[in-house]
């Protein structure tokens, strides 16, 4: 069976906001993923991995390389690919759940089964009794399951996340990862999470792509193997395979920030 | 909406009068009147200068019974009323339009700048060549000066909406027309809010300036014959009616729509 994202020789230059110089982003970028794995990116700041994201949502087009998901190419935003954005971008004027529903409501679905979809998403991230809450009514936590939610009901093949956890404290992250883990093995979402937090990318991982300073290049590939229904913190942290998978990660970015450093 | 919450609103009005603030408001008020009493009495000729507040007070009697008061009142409303709602009715969609489309406001832009610094009172002249001293001439005016205030807020409103919830529905496969319809409308709804209330609020210094240069019945009327027949006590009466009416137009009806767009979305954290 063919991998479900395929990405080959991408390679991207954008102009610098203010000076505008060419910024070399990504640099001849090959990687595959499979259908129902949660892969990790991770890489030191300005390693493109958000340009990696944006390019794989179809927000950013490129012109070097080629990225296809299910075999067609990616040309623009589609509803095939989800996003779930660093900071939560719920619509403020819409409730919880017409949030969540927004995705089904775009493409037309029916009240009913829209209705349905909705209250089975609200319950997968743990929203019960908040269907008619505005997201200035939420906790950080609450907003990005309110995310996570809406991301998933438009049921996309692929599921993109740009740091998500980056803004909420460190309690709430870990609830959060544990959370994602539980969506993940519920759903089996083909999933691509873009973090800079080590212990994210090793916990959350079936397999890690390190990406190296700029220009990003994929590095390595760090396998995981840690089913998925043993990741939970409590065991992690004396899990002798997740923490060398952890170490393994910290030690190649490390590389790669000492590089970024040195330059 | 307005109407849901006018009750509380209306208490919690009251109630702010009824406290420490209320024993304040009240002392300036007196102390205005005292002041103006004082005066008023040292004139030689207080009926043309000053009169006094009794006077003005009087003379309002004297008005509402003769049914003159509640007619100019109305008429000026009305004016208000119809040429704002027009006013606004243009320059909202205008403002979008500019918002949405950076290439229709690079054209316009310069325009509408040029346009904006050219008061109401200073087109009156070329709007009565064409439409003499009518009503339609002050609707003309009124609507003007409301255009520009709601034009400029609703633009920079869309402006303002972060890029983040127009990629969001983006990549939830929102086309075009959905993501005006889901985001920027709804994303500008506190600017057009806050805009609406600028805009009336130019608008009804605009009406009363029209009034009088129209010769058409209203308060702005009013005070500007008051003055020419001496009756000093309407034309008092006339400004004191005029920014009352404001006080309780903006308090009743604009701030509440401002504010329960603005909170309810939490757009503004308090």
């Amino acid at each position: 069976m063919p991998a479900k994202l395929v990405i080959q020789d991408l390679t991207h230059y954008y102009p610098d906001e203010y000076t505008g110089e060419s910024v070399h982003a990504l640099e001849k970028i090959n990687l595959k993923v499979e259908e129902g794995e949660l892969v990790t990116v991770v890489g030191p700041s300005g390693c493109g991995k958000s340009t990696l994201l944006n390019i794989l949502a179809g927000l950013l087009p490129y012109r070097e390389g080629l990225v296809t998901v299910d075999g067609v190419k990616i040309e623009g935003p589609g509803s095939d690919r989800g996003v779930v954005f660093q900071e939560h971008a719920i619509l403020p004027w819409r409730s919880v759940a017409k949030n969540i529903g927004h995705g089904l409501e775009l493409r037309g679905t029916p009240d009913q089964e829209r209705k349905t979809r909705v209250s089975d998403f609200i319950k997968l991230v743990g929203l019960e009794g908040f269907e008619d809450k505005y997201p200035h009514e939420l906790s950080g936590g609450m907003k990005q399951r309110c995310a996570v939610a809406r991301t998933l009901c438009a049921d996309p093949v692929v599921m993109l996340m740009d740091e998500p956890f980056a803004a909420v404290d460190a309690q709430t992250r870990i609830t959060l990862q544990e959370e994602l883990n539980r969506i993940a093995i519920a759903t089996k979402k083909t999933i691509i999470f873009i973090t800079h937090a080590v212990d994210e990318a090793a916990f959350l991982g079936d397999r890690c792509f390190v990406f190296s300073a700029r220009p990003g290049r994929l590095k390595a590939i760090v396998d995981i193997n840690i089913a998925r229904d043993k990741r939970i913190w409590s065991e992690m942290n004396v899990d002798k395979e997740f923490l060398s998978s952890r170490d393994e990660i910290l030690r190649l970015v490390r590389e790669e920030v000492n590089v970024a450093i040195e330059e | 909406m307005p109407s849901r919450n006018n009750l509380n609103r209306f208490l919690a009005f009251w109630r702010h009068f009824s406290g420490a603030n209320a024993i304040h408001l009240a002392l300036v008020i007196f102390g205005i009147l005292l002041v103006w009493t004082l005066i008023s009495h040292a004139l030689e000729n207080p009926d043309r200068y000053l009169p006094s507040p009794i006077a003005v007070a009087l003379s309002s009697f004297d008005m509402v019974y003769e049914g003159l008061l509640p007619s100019y009142f109305g008429d000026t409303i009305t004016r208000l009323i119809v040429g704002s709602i027009f006013g606004l009715a243009l320059g909202i969609p205008f403002g979008l339009i500019l918002g949405i489309n950076r290439t229709i406001a690079d054209m316009f832009y310069p325009m509408m700048n040029f346009f904006q610094s050219i008061s109401g009172i200073a087109i009156f002249p070329i709007v009565v060549v064409w439409f003499g001293n009518s009503d339609k001439t002050i609707f003309i005016v009124i609507l003007y000066t409301s255009f520009f205030p709601i034009a400029f807020t609703v633009l920079s409103g869309v402006r303002e909406i972060p890029m983040k919830y127009i990629h969001a529905v983006r990549t939830l496969g929102g086309t075009r027309l959905q993501i005006i319809r889901d985001v920027l409308l709804p994303g500008s709804l506190p600017h057009i809010a806050t805009g609406s209330r600028l805009s009336i609020g130019f608008a009804w210094r605009a009406v009363i300036a029209g009034e009088m240069l129209a010769g058409r019945e209203g308060l702005g009327w009013m005070i500007f014959t008051a003055q020419d027949v001496d009756r000093t006590s309407e034309v008092i009466l006339g400004m004191l009616l005029i920014g009352l009416s404001w006080i309780i137009l903006d308090h009743y009806l604009l701030r509440p729509f401002e504010s329960d767009t603005i909170e309810r979305w939490g757009l503004v954290q308090r």
